[in-house]
């Protein structure tokens, strides 16, 4: 990689009249080793014969400089420089469709190597990767405090304005309009549906565990704060509720 | 050699180059020919063309028979139906005793969707919990940032089927008394990938068996797979001609094209429904199948197996991408080529880009924008079933033309809308909400959790 005095452009491609490498052989066969060590890796790639199915049937390579058939061959032919590049910017154009894989005749999932190329480049805090997740962030707030994904408060014409005024065709508030649902669940604004102080609490353990949290940080250090702050808050609930039972219970 | 493009030359420029000739093949022998290439390219060999493949189940059974695992069971109380699956395996879908597993995009944005399943399930008498105890698949997000890892999607798998299997026991029923019935597509896809990789990974279990323990969702100590991922289209499916039978509406004049999900048949293929009556067995039968048991007409169009355009970080952030993709690839050669009425989707991603990213096309120009009602094929059948388009299907949260469809079907929409008007103003000045269920049933543990029986089943309100 280079070093802090490099331009943008020279992180990403090196200097053209240097012989050092852009980024260090080492730190390349680090990033394959990890996508390789998945695994699901080796379910995912058997082999290729370029034949391109993958890329005919992909919606994204309709629109972008994308080829799932190159995502294969690069992880194939273990072309280490090739698959760094493809992971700055080609694999975040992926629709994860799996068309690819329905339709691959060695049942490779191209998708699902993107996936694992996906995970290290977090792994990794790769720059482009935290450029190119910043606008996700609100999923991932909603996601990592509350186990939704979607709410009906993220859904509002000043964030979607491109869909139109017929974001609701009956003029109320959100919150009269959410009631006006007959499953009790769904009468929320904030949530998709109303989730179990004890749901919220186990599913903390499990990103604790499975390292989801770690990934956070390493990618926007801001969010992780947050999401751990409103866990607090939650555990803190969820302990008074429990010291609460044992009360009533003597 | 000759030019095949130069006209009055005796050829004709065919794509096989100058050198083809007939092949002047006998009646029998064009008939052998004409049979492999129906067998290769019309059925659907694309899917099935392939080594490797494995019925996972067995995997599961044999774990089971071992004491790895304990297998969450479709009893006879569940009152299942058999389908067969891509490959003709079978495949048994629970029909009654259901515990369902919401998808956060259907309930955050088109709550009419699952709100026709209840309504459709109170109609029939099925049994069901919906409670707030479960969490989404965190699908969405991990297919859209990488945010997650296997072990992450296996832990909130495993935890949520084993609330499903527990859930009853707040209402003094049996464990396994409820099976999971899954929402959402992605959820779906996800949890069938995911359990495949659990019976084949020892490692993976071992990982897990650790979280669950510490959350205390392992029974007798061992993970909980379910018998069968299930989706609510698949029980729409097997349930299709109990449907029709309640049906009041004649949808016969409607032309539907469907849009069938990515993550419900290209990811594990293999466990998706085809059903020799419905198109041959050529499509997978989910939704289409219902739809012309209620007398619809599917018509088939070209980018029919094309995905919508959700692609779970794009509709986000690659918003250019997703309305191209929705407008063009879908929602143009449905209206333009299939003249279709609407289009009918199961899966939450596909209705929400297919149905929200249509008013950019007037951006088009003149001419150029394209409009066409989209929804859930659950929420067309409880059109025509009768129920009221706006408190059950609520259809007011879709931004796509449905008021077309509704005229089509002979509903007056308008009256419905003024009546619905009224109930929503009553809200706001503190009249009670209409319910399906008994709302004290949402809760099966923490704070504002009562023990209440199960025999509590009030009547649906009227339609």
């Amino acid at each position: 990689m280079a070093d802090g005095s490099a331009t943008r452009v020279q992180d990403f491609i090196g200097d053209p009249v240097s012989d050092k490498p852009a980024v260090p052989r080492a730190k390349l066969e680090q990033i394959f080793r990890d996508i390789q060590e998945d695994m699901r890796y080796d379910h995912e790639l058997n082999g290729c014969l370029n034949c391109g199915i993958c890329t005919a049937t992909c919606p994204a390579a309709h629109y972008y400089d994308f080829s799932p058939r190159e995502i294969v061959q690069l992880l194939w032919t273990e072309n280490l420089e090739g698959i760094y590049d493809a992971m700055q910017e080609k694999i975040w154009s992926c629709a994860q469709c799996y068309t690819c894989a329905a339709r691959c005749p060695f049942k490779n999932s191209p998708g699902g190597l993107v996936m694992l190329m996906r995970e290290v480049a977090i792994k990794h805090q790769m720059q482009s990767a935290k450029d190119v997740l910043r606008p996700f962030s609100r999923v991932m707030l909603k996601l990592v405090s509350t186990g939704n994904q979607l709410a009906p408060d993220m859904i509002n014409p000043s964030h979607f304005a491109d869909w139109g005024p017929n974001i609701s065709k009956v003029e109320a508030p959100l919150k009269v309009l959410r009631k006006a649902i007959p499953m009790a669940t769904l009468n929320t604004t904030e949530t998709a549906w109303e989730v179990n102080l004890k749901t919220s609490v186990e599913l903390y353990t499990i990103w604790e565990m499975t390292g989801v949290l770690d990934q956070l940080e390493g990618i926007d250090e801001n969010l992780f704060d947050v999401i751990t702050d409103i866990m607090d808050e939650k555990r803190a609930d969820w302990k008074d509720f429990l010291e609460e039972q044992e009360d009533n219970d003597d | 050699m000759t030019d095949p493009k130069t006209p009055g030359n005796g050829e004709r420029f065919t794509g096989h180059g100058s050198e083809w000739t007939p092949a002047n093949l006998s009646a029998s022998d064009a008939q052998v020919a004409t049979q492999w290439v129906e067998q290769r390219i019309d059925k659907r060999s694309m899917l099935t063309n392939k080594d490797r493949v494995e019925d996972v189940r067995d995997v599961m059974w044999q774990l089971e028979k071992e004491g790895q695992i304990k297998v969450h069971r479709i009893r006879d109380e569940h009152e299942p139906v058999e389908v067969k699956t891509l490959y003709g395996w079978t495949k048994r879908i629970p029909t009654n005793q259901l515990w369902h597993h919401k998808s956060c995009g259907q309930c955050g944005n088109i709550p009419g969707y699952p709100v026709s399943l209840l309504w459709l399930m109170n109609k029939m008498d099925i049994r069901y919990l919906d409670e707030t105890d479960q969490t989404s698949c965190t699908a969405w997000n991990y297919h859209g940032s990488g945010i997650g890892n296997i072990e992450s999607l296996a832990a909130v798998f495993l935890r949520n089927f084993h609330q499903a299997y527990v859930a009853a026991k707040a209402q003094g029923l049996p464990e396994g008394y409820y099976y999971p019935l899954v929402h959402c597509g992605t959820s779906f896809g996800n949890y069938k990938e995911v359990r495949g990789y659990l019976l084949h990974s020892a490692k993976l279990r071992e990982s897990v068996t650790k979280i669950l323990g510490k959350l205390g969702r392992l029974v007798d100590g061992k993970l909980l797979i379910p018998e069968e991922v299930v989706h609510y289209s698949e029980w729409v499916h097997v349930m299709r001609h109990r449907i029709r039978n309640m049906q009041t509406i004649d949808a016969s004049g409607v032309r539907a094209t469907i849009h069938p999900a990515c993550h419900v048949y290209k990811m594990v293929p293999e466990d998706a429904i085809y059903d020799d009556s419905v198109l041959e067995g050529n499509r997978v039968a989910v939704s289409t199948g219902v739809i012309q048991a209620l007398g619809a007409n599917v018509i088939d169009y070209k980018t029919w197996y094309d995905c919508c355009g959700f692609g779970f970080r794009h509709i986000i952030s690659e918003r250019e991408f997703t309305r191209s993709f929705a407008i063009d690839r879908k929602i143009r050669v449905a209206v333009e080529e299939a003249k279709s009425d609407v289009m009918i989707g199961h899966d939450t991603g596909c209705i929400t880009t297919l149905d929200k990213n249509q008013w950019i096309s007037k951006a088009g120009g003149e001419g150029k924008a394209v409009e066409l009602p989209v929804m859930a094929d659950v929420q067309f059948a409880a059109l025509v079933c009768g129920a009221d388009p706006y408190k059950i299907v609520q259809t007011h949260w879709h931004a796509s033309p449905i008021e077309t469809l509704l005229e089509k079907l002979g509903i007056d929409w308008q009256a419905k809308k003024v009546e619905f008007e009224a109930y929503v103003k009553g809200l706001q000045s503190g009249s009670a909400a209409e319910q399906l269920y008994d709302p004290r049933l949402r809760l099966t543990s923490g704070p504002g959790f009562k023990p209440i029986k199960r025999e509590v089943i009030p009547p649906p309100p009227s339609a």
